[in-house]
């Protein structure tokens, strides 16, 4: 059996209220392998969002234990946290989440600025993940030139420049039309068959069903587990 | 992140406000160049007035003068001491000394035909032109003959002539009056040094031969005694001298003293007064820099609220808390170095104006140049520091959230 890339042990979070705790996520575990497509599905309030914060190394759990390519991730302070945000994880948000100033290129150059990449080398990398999602044509676009699947491109685009151990999409098709979301969906698919680990979070059944396995969370608990089409 | 990137980043950001950066820089380009601007005018004041003090006194010649006279404080008249025949025969006598002779100063009406001018009289020596600096432009100077010989003669300033005579007619030869005397005009001068109290002092000038002057006022006090000195003599070991011997003679130990002293404590008195004045004036040209320096707080501030949701991307990406509060120091320093240097050019620009349309000389030193680019810098590191910090301790998921 193969290590597995990432793995929860027994995660909560909660947070206090007053006196109170409000718990939004109770005893979540589970493991995902290299190679592997999972979606995480459920309606809004579930603990979804929380949960994707925490694997992407936004939020850190209250108890339990976050393993990342074999290393611990809880209790790293905030400057190694973001150094595994830089190297292990790529972001795909629903709404692109793209710097509005700077063309599709310098968005994709980002990550591998704060990498610590040479000029060179960094234009050569990010000029190959825009000719893989392909937008090799429009990398002196600004954002607001390009269509919402354009965008959405240039996001993933981002996220796979620096190479992370986990692609990781919250709702990737949640600011598209049906068609360009499935266009979107088919990139991932394509994406997970070069060998790409992706999570993808979302409430919408038909975006799950592009995975491999789909998990299922409702008030805070995984309640359950299913094999997608990807399978 | 290196340097030259964070300083474009922050060149794209400022470019994206053109007009609200450029606002912001207005504050601190115009406390610096208020700062440079004054300091220069404050700095070359000073310079002038001290050689213009300086220049009173001649390389050869040295000027005795009573005590009171040379102390700060008014001297009352009636006790004012002044020389006698006998002090002038004895200064006569000291190996060093060339001649001697004395000045005499006062006012007096100067009438040509119906035109009268009230007049400054200055009376000495043939080398008078040394000790009062003009030089003779048209005519010639008294000479040591005329001094000698008692002769109504004088030379005129060159604004007393115009005065007198008008233009097209030539002063030389003609007789002018001074208290009923006739007084041949035998040339006319014009100021060698720069006169930075003409205009209180009045350029009108009338000089005579000592000994003429001393024939028409013989009831002037002689308080000014001029020892030329001979080639090759130590000027400051003769004039301790002198003024020892002429103590002596009269009997009290603080009679006379050098005049370069009285010089030396008027240019201490206008170094300091300058001094105070332009730090005065400049702290209240450094309160336009703090006022500047809020500006740039305060859109910093705006700004770093404006991009919340750029810096929750920016650390979703793996900006560390550092990179951030760096990104945003750099923007608000680049904003004051900008507003900073620009307001150095203008600040010289200023003083170069000031110096040029002006009798004011102004002088820009690098010091003053220095001074304020280093508070433009520490301005915006000031200034920014707080707004950078607030930015670098968003919560990231705050941050992306934030529409």
């Amino acid at each position: 059996m193969t290590e597995p890339l990432m793995a929860l042990e027994r995660v909560c979070k909660w947070y206090p209220v007053g006196s109170e705790r409000l718990t939004v996520l109770q005893d979540v575990s589970f493991a995902v392998y290299p190679g592997e497509f999972v979606s995480i599905m459920g309606p809004s309030g579930s603990g979804k969002s929380t949960l994707m914060h925490i694997l992407g190394c936004l939020d850190q759990p209250s108890s339990g234990r976050y393993v990342l390519r074999g290393r611990p991730v809880d209790g790293l302070t905030g400057d190694e946290l973001a150094r595994v945000r830089n190297r292990e994880i790529g972001f795909v948000f629903q709404n692109f989440h793209l710097l509005p100033r700077m063309t599709a290129l310098r968005n994709v150059e980002l990550p591998l600025v704060y990498a610590g990449v040479a000029r060179e080398e960094r234009r050569r990398r990010a000029l190959a993940r825009l000719e893989e999602v392909g937008l090799r044509d429009r990398i002196s676009h600004l954002p607001n030139e390009l269509s919402g699947g354009q965008k959405q491109r240039v996001a993933i685009a981002r996220a796979l420049v620096n190479k992370p151990a986990i692609l990781l999409a919250d709702e990737p098709t949640g600011a598209l039309d049906t068609r360009t979301g499935r266009e979107i969906m088919g990139i991932f698919t394509e994406l997970h068959q070069r060998g790409v680990t992706i999570v993808v979070i979302t409430h919408d059944p038909g975006v799950a069903s592009f995975a491999q396995r789909i998990l299922h969370m409702l008030d805070g608990r995984l309640v359950g587990e299913e094999r997608g089409r990807g399978a | 992140m290196n340097f030259s990137e964070m300083i474009a980043a922050s060149w794209s950001s400022l470019m994206a406000n053109k007009l609200r950066s450029m606002l912001t820089m207005l504050g601190i380009l115009i406390g610096v160049a208020s700062i440079i601007a004054i300091v220069a005018i404050g700095q070359g004041g000073k310079a002038a007035v001290i050689t213009a003090i300086e220049s009173q006194g001649a390389e050869e010649t040295i000027q005795i003068l009573p005590r009171e006279v040379v102390e700060p404080g008014l001297p009352q008249p009636g006790q004012v001491l002044k020389f006698t025949d006998q002090d002038f025969q004895l200064v006569q006598g000291f190996t060093g000394v060339a001649s001697v002779s004395y000045s005499l100063y006062g006012q007096g009406v100067v009438v040509y035909r119906n035109h009268q001018v009230n007049a400054s009289i200055q009376a000495g020596p043939a080398q008078l032109n040394d000790l009062a600096h003009f030089v003779v432009v048209d005519g010639r100077m008294f000479t040591d003959a005329d001094v000698a010989a008692h002769r109504s003669v004088a030379v005129l300033s060159q604004s007393l002539a115009g005065k007198l005579f008008g233009s097209g007619i030539d002063p030389v030869g003609k007789v002018v009056r001074i208290a009923g005397h006739p007084l041949q005009v035998v040339g006319v001068a014009a100021s060698t040094q720069f006169n930075l109290f003409a205009s209180i002092l009045g350029a009108d000038y009338i000089y005579l031969p000592a000994t003429t002057c001393h024939d028409f006022f013989p009831w002037w006090n002689i308080t000014e005694m001029d020892v030329r000195i001979a080639p090759g003599t130590d000027k400051a070991d003769l004039s301790q001298r002198l003024v020892t011997v002429l103590n002596i003679h009269a009997h009290n130990p603080n009679a006379f003293e050098d005049a370069s002293g009285f010089l030396i404590g008027v240019e201490r008195i206008v170094g300091t007064v300058t001094s105070i004045l332009t730090l005065v004036i400049g702290a209240v040209a450094g309160i336009a820099l703090v006022v500047g320096g809020v500006g740039v707080m305060n859109i910093m501030l705006v700004s770093v609220t404006e991009r919340t949701q750029e810096i929750g991307i920016r650390m979703s990406l793996g900006a560390t808390r550092r990179a951030i509060l760096l990104q945003f120091l750099t923007e608000s320093v680049m904003i004051t170095v900008m507003g900073g240097s620009l307001g150095i050019l203008l600040g010289v620009l200023a003083s170069w104006i000031v110096h040029w349309t002006t009798p004011l000389p102004s002088v820009v030193s690098w010091q003053a140049v220095a001074v304020g680019f280093l508070f433009s810098v520490a301005t915006g590191v000031i200034c920014g520091i707080y707004p950078a910090n607030k930015a670098a301790r968003l919560d990231p998921i705050d941050a992306l959230r934030y529409e």
